[in-house]
């Protein structure tokens, strides 16, 4: 859906967003934070959170206007997260104990792109989101290509 | 309610797991597949990746004039996602039971990995942030 999207919009917009490529890859842009980080966030004003969010969906209809957009997902909060290991009988042993200094995934993005380079780009912009006074939070963003499971394990 | 069931690994463990032999790499796909399957059957399968190798991570922020910087230097501690998969069951119990099983995914000699598998409720959308 997402290629013929990109098809279907004027040659001379389309490059601007994603040159036009054959093989276009796959990567998950994941926002994640400690502990410390979410609890910092949850003191944010409304105005402040308002603000981030606005550039955020606006980011989203870009992508969805460009044909990248794949997927986003927002997690719930990180309080309740689980480790689950499953024991000798099958029986999941869950455990919610995590090590100080870990980092939560908060959020995802996959975007279908042509180039790493656009992915760096995309995540960059979502970098740049404004936190607090409207000052970019500079959040680290870390890319990763999704595996394409007809060729690789 | 949709969960994620999220495989992480630390570098150590991946290069571990580069050194599989074939028919343990094999089994565990076979496992992996087959679990997969067993999700769709069962109507709770709602998607699921592989990621690539930690060593083409990058951590992307913008720069003052708002230009990605990449930076490929992670804490030698850091866990990588390997890969998820997204259900959509009836409570949590269900999520961490079909989490154990991916946590019973063979490993070499076909031994139970037991890798841990963090589980997490995911949201449907801004909205339910109340934002």
């Amino acid at each position: 859906m997402s290629r013929t999207a990109r098809r279907l919009r004027p040659a001379c917009e389309r490059a601007k967003f994603a040159p036009e490529r054959e093989e276009n890859v796959k990567y998950i842009l994941m926002m994640s934070g400690s502990r410390a980080g979410v609890t910092g966030y949850h003191a944010w004003s409304k105005q402040d959170v308002d603000a981030h969010m606005a550039v955020l969906q606006r980011i989203n209809k870009e992508l969805s206007d460009s044909g990248e957009f794949v997927a986003t997902q927002p997690l719930s909060p990180i309080e309740e997260a689980k480790l689950v290991r499953g024991e000798k009988n099958g029986v999941p042993v869950t455990d919610g104990i995590f090590p100080e200094s870990k980092e939560f995934l908060l959020g995802y993005w996959i975007v279908d792109v042509a180039t790493p380079e656009r992915a760096y780009a995309v995540a960059a912009r979502i970098s740049a989101a404004p936190g607090p006074g409207g000052v970019p939070t500079n959040m680290p963003i870390e890319v990763r290509r999704l595996v394409d499971r007809a060729g690789e394990r | 309610m949709k969960y994620i069931l999220m495989m992480n690994a630390s570098k150590g463990d991946w290069e571990g797991f580069a050194k599989w032999s074939k028919e343990d790499l094999q089994c565990n796909a076979a496992f992996m597949r087959n679990f997969a399957k067993e999700l769709k059957e069962s109507g709770v399968f709602v998607a699921a990746e592989g990621l690539g190798w930690p060593n083409e991570a990058l951590l992307v922020r913008a720069g003052k004039d708002r230009d990605p910087v990449t930076d490929g230097v992670f804490p030698e501690s850091k866990e990588f996602l390997a890969g998820y998969w997204i259900i959509d069951v009836e409570n949590r119990e269900q999520a961490c039971r079909i989490a154990a099983r991916a946590s019973a995914a063979p490993g070499p000699g076909g031994v139970p990995g037991n890798i841990p598998i963090e589980v997490r409720q995911v949201l449907g959308g801004f909205a339910d942030l109340g934002l």
